[in-house]
């Protein structure tokens, strides 16, 4: 640290605000990887959300003649088994892996940081209570857990659905993929969330310790005040690599559930179910296998590239 | 002095209870401070000296209520603060503010000059928005930045201007007493000097009173009313700052002040030194009785058994030795 001798009352430098966010942005521009990274992410994201207008075919839309048939021009991935176009259910896919990454992420962020910041804040006996549950989460075995959740509770709600659809005849009632989602979602938050209350205890515990809390307690702020504007915008930047990061651990997550039959159902698009689908017949037909795992493959290497990249452009102490 | 004092320290008591050996097996107590009692009056600067982790800091953080007290009281509008939760301490927070050592670590790095000076205020509701701006420009002013600064970020500055900026976030209280823990330590010596020169003005213009807490020995004798000596968590003499610097009593002040050096080589060369034998004690396990006893050139029987008592030597110049009566008058 270097004392700038400059006279106070004229001080001559320019006068930018310089932003650490507009710093971090510079840096993270230098990365070429993590500009890559972000990239097919804009991309992926890009034809999810417009997906609908982009896809040649219907998702669902089956031409028993033209079945297997290999990538071609007019089917850019082929067919699969039941003659429907594989590019369309990519993109379909798309959205489903980003829906499940965007929800499971911000449901275990929630749970995550608000478990995490009272542990931190407010110390034992929160703390011990609190990092005992997140200990305890972490020790059950992931896909057990979600199997046993999948196995034990859908029966019993498609049953009390199908009940309320008997009494309301609301058409809601009829749409099983809410359970899908339900149980998907809800397992998928169960398991991620230890990961965000543990960095974010540690890093409101590193944070609390810091003189200018001490100061913001001087200046007789509340607590909210001093949590709001003083502990999370500083404990902000490895939550946001983590959470770029679990993104892209989400959406291999739910490619995996799927893969074993415990995602999203088909016949809604996932690229774990048809990965699930192509691997039984890829020595016949491996574009049914390829397409789908490729396109899995690239997002989560684009998110892991961006986390890494935002964790360097984030910590300008940082090695590089 | 008969005049009601802004803020009354009775016989407080600071001790940490630390966890020793590799796995916390121990524990023991740190004698921080230890029945220290002063009064602040108006308008004047105290100043605390004393070697390092003689328990100067924490006095202040106790008496803001930063460290809850071991034991005490800290009386201020006739209100015990000891006693009081952050929340009910919160409306006294206004009146009695802290300028730290370390102007890098004390500001948030991610708030720019002007929302670190702006928040207490809207805090406290001491600035409608409309008025923020101008308000934040003017206490710049006070501290002699530019209020262009506002929109600056703490790493842009050098440390005496950031210090500066802590110094204004204080004052944007609009408290009546500033604890300046160190507030010059950690600059360079003509930025000290700045800063100290700004610190009286502000006095003089807000009619601040200042616990100032340093070991700058000739700062202090510029700038104090009194002056305090602390050794080993205890107040040692507590006088006002010609009679301590001119005619000390207590045995640690005279060698105190005997290392402090004299501008003229001359006279330096001359200058009768008391060096004193061996180092602080550990606070972890005191001395008995007075606390100096163990390094005291005039140590006698009844120092290592009986705590010498906090009296009045004269008028005003209160000392804790054995070795002296204490003023009939």
């Amino acid at each position: 640290m270097t004392l700038v001798q400059t006279n106070p009352t004229i001080g001559d430098e320019q006068d930018r605000p310089v932003n650490l966010w507009r710093d971090a942005w510079h840096r993270l521009k230098r990365n070429k990887l993590a500009i890559f990274g972000l990239g097919i992410i804009v991309l992926l994201a890009f034809v999810a959300i417009f997906g609908p207008y982009l896809t040649p075919y219907d998702f669902l839309s089956q031409d028993l003649q033209a079945r297997n048939q290999a990538p071609s021009l007019s089917h850019l991935f082929g067919t699969d088994d039941l003659g429907r176009d594989v590019f369309s259910r990519v993109v379909y896919g798309s959205r489903t892996a980003f829906l499940v990454a965007i929800v499971v992420t911000a449901i275990a962020l929630s749970i995550g940081t608000a478990l995490g910041a009272v542990a931190g804040f407010f110390g034992d006996p929160y703390d011990r209570v609190i990092m005992w549950l997140t200990d305890m989460t972490m020790s059950v075995p992931n896909l057990l857990l979600v199997v046993v959740i999948n196995a034990s509770l859908k029966t019993p709600i498609a049953r009390w659905m199908e009940a309320q659809y008997m009494a309301t005849l609301n058409p809601f009632y009829r749409e099983t993929i809410w359970i899908d989602f339900l149980l998907v979602f809800g397992s998928m938050a169960l398991i991620s969330w230890p990961p965000y209350a543990r960095l974010v205890r540690a890093q409101v515990l590193s944070i609390r310790s810091r003189p200018y809390i001490t100061a913001a307690m001087a200046l007789g702020l509340s607590n909210r005040i001093i949590m709001m504007r003083y502990v999370v915008p500083n404990a902000l930047g490895p939550l946001i690599v983590a959470v770029s990061a679990g993104l892209g651990t989400a959406m291999v997550l739910e490619s995996a559930f799927s893969f074993l039959g415990v995602g999203v159902n088909p016949p809604t698009p996932s690229w774990g179910n048809m990965i699930s689908d192509g691997l039984r017949v890829w020595q016949h037909y491996p574009h049914l296998l390829a397409a789908p795992a490729a396109v899995l493959g690239l997002a989560s290497v684009a998110f892991s590239f961006l986390g890494d990249g935002l964790n360097d452009a984030l910590n300008p102490r940082g090695t590089k | 002095m008969n005049v009601e004092p802004l803020l009354k320290v009775e016989n407080l008591v600071k001790h940490f209870h630390v966890r020793l050996g590799a796995f916390g097996e121990r524990t023991a107590t740190v004698h921080a401070l230890d029945d220290v009692s002063l009064d602040i009056q108006h308008g004047e600067t105290l100043s605390l000296v004393g070697e390092s982790g003689c328990g100067k800091s924490t006095t202040g953080f106790t008496i803001l209520n930063l460290h809850r007290a071991s034991g005490g009281r800290v009386i201020y509008k006739g209100q015990d603060l000891t006693l009081l939760d952050d929340k009910h301490m919160r409306p006294f927070r206004r009146d009695l503010q802290i300028v730290f050592q370390d102007p890098y670590s004390t500001l948030n790095p991610r708030m720019t000059v002007g929302e670190a000076i702006g928040e207490p205020m809207l805090f406290h509701k001491l600035a409608a928005k409309t008025e923020l701006n101008d308000k934040i420009a003017a206490l710049l002013q006070d501290v002699g930045l530019p209020s262009r600064f506002a929109s600056r970020y703490p790493h842009e500055l050098s440390g005496g201007q950031r210090q500066r900026v802590v110094i204004a976030r204080a004052l944007a209280c609009q408290p009546k007493f500033i604890v300046c823990d160190e507030a010059i330590s950690a600059l360079d010596v003509s930025i000290q000097a700045q800063i100290i020169n700004l610190l009286l003005d502000l006095q003089e213009k807000y009619g601040l009173t200042y616990l100032f807490i340093a070991h700058d020995l000739a700062v202090v004798r510029h700038i104090s009313t009194r002056v305090g000596v602390m050794y080993l968590g205890r107040l040692a003499e507590l006088a006002p700052r010609d009679a301590l610097f001119e005619a000390p009593l207590h045995p640690y002040t005279k060698a105190l002040l005997s290392a402090v050096p004299e501008a003229d080589p001359v006279r330096e060369r001359n200058r009768k030194r008391q060096i004193l034998e061996g180092d602080v004690p550990s606070p972890l396990n005191p001395p008995t009785g007075c606390r100096f006893h163990t390094r005291c050139p005039i140590a006698a029987d009844i120092c290592a058994k009986v705590v010498p008592e906090w009296k009045a030597a004269r008028p005003g110049h209160l000392v804790a030795c054995h070795a002296v009566n204490s003023s009939s008058a």
